[in-house]
């Protein structure tokens, strides 16, 4: 009796798992699309115009009531023709759930801010000002956080230096802390640890077409 | 004659100040001895560890966990190992996840030690910190003794720990769990019926539960406030969900309820230790992959195959399945995360840290607002930051 | 570099010879009311023997800083007292990761002190960048802001090992010449 209770429990809490996620996809039918991820994460793409009101639906909404934004970020995808994700996670203390909402934009597009919705967006939207150089509109205050006063340049975006441009020394003659151009006396090793054995793969395309053309050539000598 | 306007007085605080816990920096608007509006400046600290992640391999990456929050290190760690094993997906060996869940409840014990002691020592008692130093050293003794190192152990790896705890460990850390509340109950005495610290804490700093959640709040912090939120009950993580614990919840969400709250969480992390030890089995402490986990010492001397692999791990290390994921442990100071995206190298295309104290910081305006001077000082000791996490 | 102090400077273990001094110096006193000594070796004797850190940690080793403060290293039996404020004391101990935004307030701290000031750079990250070497935000060595006495390694250094460069520093005071120069 008492392990059929416990295993009933059990499918309960899957169902009730997949119930939450299928709720959670029909509310937010027309605003985002969820996308696979690992470990049975919740993870939702959204358009930019629409992400306040996604945030304002997590929020308001009963069934989801997802209360705590507990972080955000960017990621930097230089390649890509959307230059930037933007990556929401909340969290709700009463379903014990977290969702994840991804929002890609591209370099110079204003983001809205969430500080409307929630409160504890201020200091991570100053972060993602000061570190990748977003702008987020009706932000109360936006200002660098992290970085030195007067400081130039988002250091997480992937073109930036690990070692900066600057660096500070004290100055004897003029009394004051100075900047100066970044000076080492040994780079940074960075090793390129694509195995030997595979080779990089352009690398080997091209000798190995080189070798082919080289054949090539030569039975075109050799048949001339 | 019109009422006059006069212009708040702009105080600064810190960077240099014995009561900033390091090297905040707080500008104060204040209307007399009254706080208007408090804006920290942060960054004070900031050495750029999410970029220098990015060009680390993982392994060489997870010191810097050690160093963010260098009041509990190996709780960081944790989690860092965690979201490596989630993306891999590999087994953690059951002795691993109990050595792991004793040195964590240890490092709760270690920070809670630490900001309960300077807590006080900000609102004018000395003595508390003398006493809880003393048992910090035994506990850093007992670190130093697994992995080698009293502070930055970089013991927890992904997989498991590095090694075995040595012989007589566990004893002796069973024998420090017999006297240490005999110190709890020294520290009770000192400080909780303490007319002194009752004014200074008691109403001071109140947060509301909606309010906490709102700010982002976690840890003890969110339960002084009273909502009973603890990710080892709520998601547990390695051997959490066989350990039988309380979590102590606040009425009053004042500094006081946070005082207490920390003190009965180090009784129930005593009761966590004791279940891990005797729940400890022998057995594996790391699993056996070799293209994840080094092979041991022993087979290298005998294996070309385990010397090949102990080389490639320390040089090129192991590459992670591209995937994006959110990993969180429950920290002492709250909810410390890792957003991890992972682009199939060896090298971890994007970490980002969330720590707990980041956003108590973020709280501290609005908390200290209409507070005196003086209590400001007790709002920042109750919330208990630490600059290397919340710069990072 | 080593530091060898000259004999002269060693500590007399007890003893007779210890006592003969002592009593010699009794006599001096109570025949004459006064004794007389070298005002150097006077100087440095005061000031290797309460030497006043600044209360100034930065990141991680300032736990370990706290730690030799407190009651089981306990630096008070060397007549060091931590102070919060620079204009008190003479030691500055850079316990920490020093970072760009830092620099000039460490240095207006420095500046504030009270000559003779020495400082003590401790662990890793204050000697050279340490393991954020390469990072944007850090000064690669506190010696670039401040000049350094002694260099204490380790990450962090343990508290024995800060103390340890303390008594270094003490050693390097009582030999300087204040007011004799050669």
């Amino acid at each position: 009796m008492k392990t059929a209770d416990i295993t009933n429990s059990e499918m309960n809490i899957s169902n009730a798992e997949e119930f939450f996620e299928a709720s959670a996809t029909q509310i937010l039918a027309n605003l985002a699309e969820r996308v696979p991820s690992i470990n049975r994460q919740l993870v939702y793409r959204c358009e930019l115009n629409k992400l306040i009101s996604v945030l304002k639906l997590m929020k308001a909404n009963e069934s989801l009531d997802f209360s705590q934004l507990s972080d955000l970020t960017a990621v930097d995808y230089p390649s890509r023709i959307q230059r930037f994700e933007l990556v929401y996670q909340l969290l709700s203390v009463t379903h014990n759930r977290r969702i994840r909402i991804i929002c890609a934009i591209d370099e110079g597009q204003i983001v809205p801010s969430a500080t409307g919705v929630y409160k504890s967006a201020e200091w991570p939207e100053r972060e993602v000002w000061d570190m990748y150089g977003l702008f987020f509109s009706d932000h109360p205050d936006l200002r660098r956080l992290l970085t030195d006063y007067g400081f130039e340049g988002h250091p997480l975006r992937k073109d930036f230096p690990l070692t900066g441009y600057v660096e500070v020394r004290y100055d004897d003659m003029d009394r004051r802390v100075a900047y100066q151009p970044v000076q080492l006396t040994q780079e940074y090793r960075d090793f390129d640890f694509l195995s030997p054995w595979e080779g990089d793969q352009e690398l080997v395309h091209s000798s190995l077409n080189a070798e082919a053309e080289n054949e090539e050539n030569a039975k075109k000598n050799g048949g001339s | 004659m019109g009422e006059m306007q006069i212009r708040p007085l702009t105080l600064n605080f810190g960077p240099q100040h014995p009561a900033a816990h390091g090297v905040l920096r707080l500008v104060l608007e204040m209307d007399g001895e009254v706080i208007q509006r408090a804006d920290p400046h942060v960054g004070l600290l900031h050495r750029g560890t999410e970029k220098l992640i990015e060009q680390k391999t993982y392994l060489q990456a997870l010191p810097y966990f050690d160093r963010l929050d260098y009041v509990s290190p190996m709780n960081q760690e944790h989690v860092w190992a965690l979201a490596i094993e989630s993306a891999l997906q590999i087994e953690v060996p059951r002795r691993a996840q109990l050595i792991r869940v004793m040195f964590c409840e240890i490092g709760r014990i270690l920070n809670h030690l630490l900001n309960l002691t300077t807590f006080a020592i900000d609102v004018g008692a000395m003595t508390p910190l003398l006493w809880g130093f003393e048992e910090r050293e035994h506990l850093m003794e007992f670190c130093e003794r697994a992995s080698g190192a009293r502070l930055h152990a970089a013991y927890f790896r992904p997989g498991g720990v590095h090694q075995d705890i040595p012989d007589g460990l566990a004893e002796d850390i069973l024998n420090w769990c017999d006297k240490f509340p005999n110190f709890i109950t020294d520290l009770e005495t000192l400080l909780t019926d303490n007319r002194i610290f009752k004014q200074r804490t008691v109403d001071i700093g109140v947060l509301s539960a909606d309010n906490a959640l709102a700010l982002g709040m976690s840890g003890p912090v969110i339960r002084a406030s009273g909502l009973a939120w603890d990710l080892r009950k709520s998601n547990p993580y390695d051997a959490y969900d066989e350990m039988r614990f309380d979590i102590p919840v606040g009425k009053t969400g004042d500094c006081y309820a946070r005082y207490l709250v920390r003190v009965e969480e180090m009784k129930q992390s005593l009761s966590i230790i004791k279940q891990a030890i005797h729940k400890m089995e022998p057995g594996p402490v790391l699993a056996q992959n070799n293209k994840i986990t080094p092979p041991r010492r022993g087979d290298m001397k005998m294996s070309m195959e385990s010397l090949i692999h102990h080389f490639k791990i320390y040089t090129e290390g192991f590459h992670v399945p591209a995937s994006e994921s959110y990993t969180a442990v429950e920290a002492p100071k709250g909810e410390f995360g890792v957003y991890l995206v992972s682009d199939g190298s060896n090298k971890p295309y994007r970490c980002k840290i969330r720590a707990p104290g980041y956003f108590f910081m973020a709280a501290v305006d609005e908390m200290s607002r209409g507070h005196m001077l003086a209590d400001s000082v007790a709002i920042i000791g109750s919330l208990d930051v630490v600059f290397g996490e919340i710069d990072r | 570099m080593g530091i060898i102090p000259p004999i002269i400077d060693r500590p007399i273990p007890p003893g007779e010879t210890q006592d003969k001094i002592l009593n010699a110096v009794t006599d001096e006193i109570t025949n004459k009311g006064f004794v007389i000594a070298s005002a150097d070796k006077l100087f440095n004797w005061a000031r290797s023997g309460s030497l006043w850190p600044m209360t100034f940690g930065l990141a991680c080793c300032a736990v370990e800083m706290m730690h030799s403060a407190a009651s089981r290293y306990d630096m008070d039996r060397y007549g060091m007292l931590f102070r919060p404020s620079p204009r008190q004391s003479d030691v500055m101990i850079v316990a920490g990761t020093l970072t760009n935004k830092m620099a000039p307030a460490l240095r207006r701290v420095y500046d504030q002190m009270p000559e003779p000031r020495w400082v003590l750079s401790m662990g890793s990250c204050a000697n050279g960048g340490g393991y954020y070497h390469y990072s944007y935000a850090v000064v690669r060595g506190c010696d670039r802001i401040v000049p350094v006495d002694v260099y204490v390694p380790g990450c962090p250094p343990t508290a024995e090992a800060l103390i340890y460069g303390l008594l270094q520093l003490q050693k390097k005071i009582k030999r300087t010449e204040t007011i004799a120069r050669r």
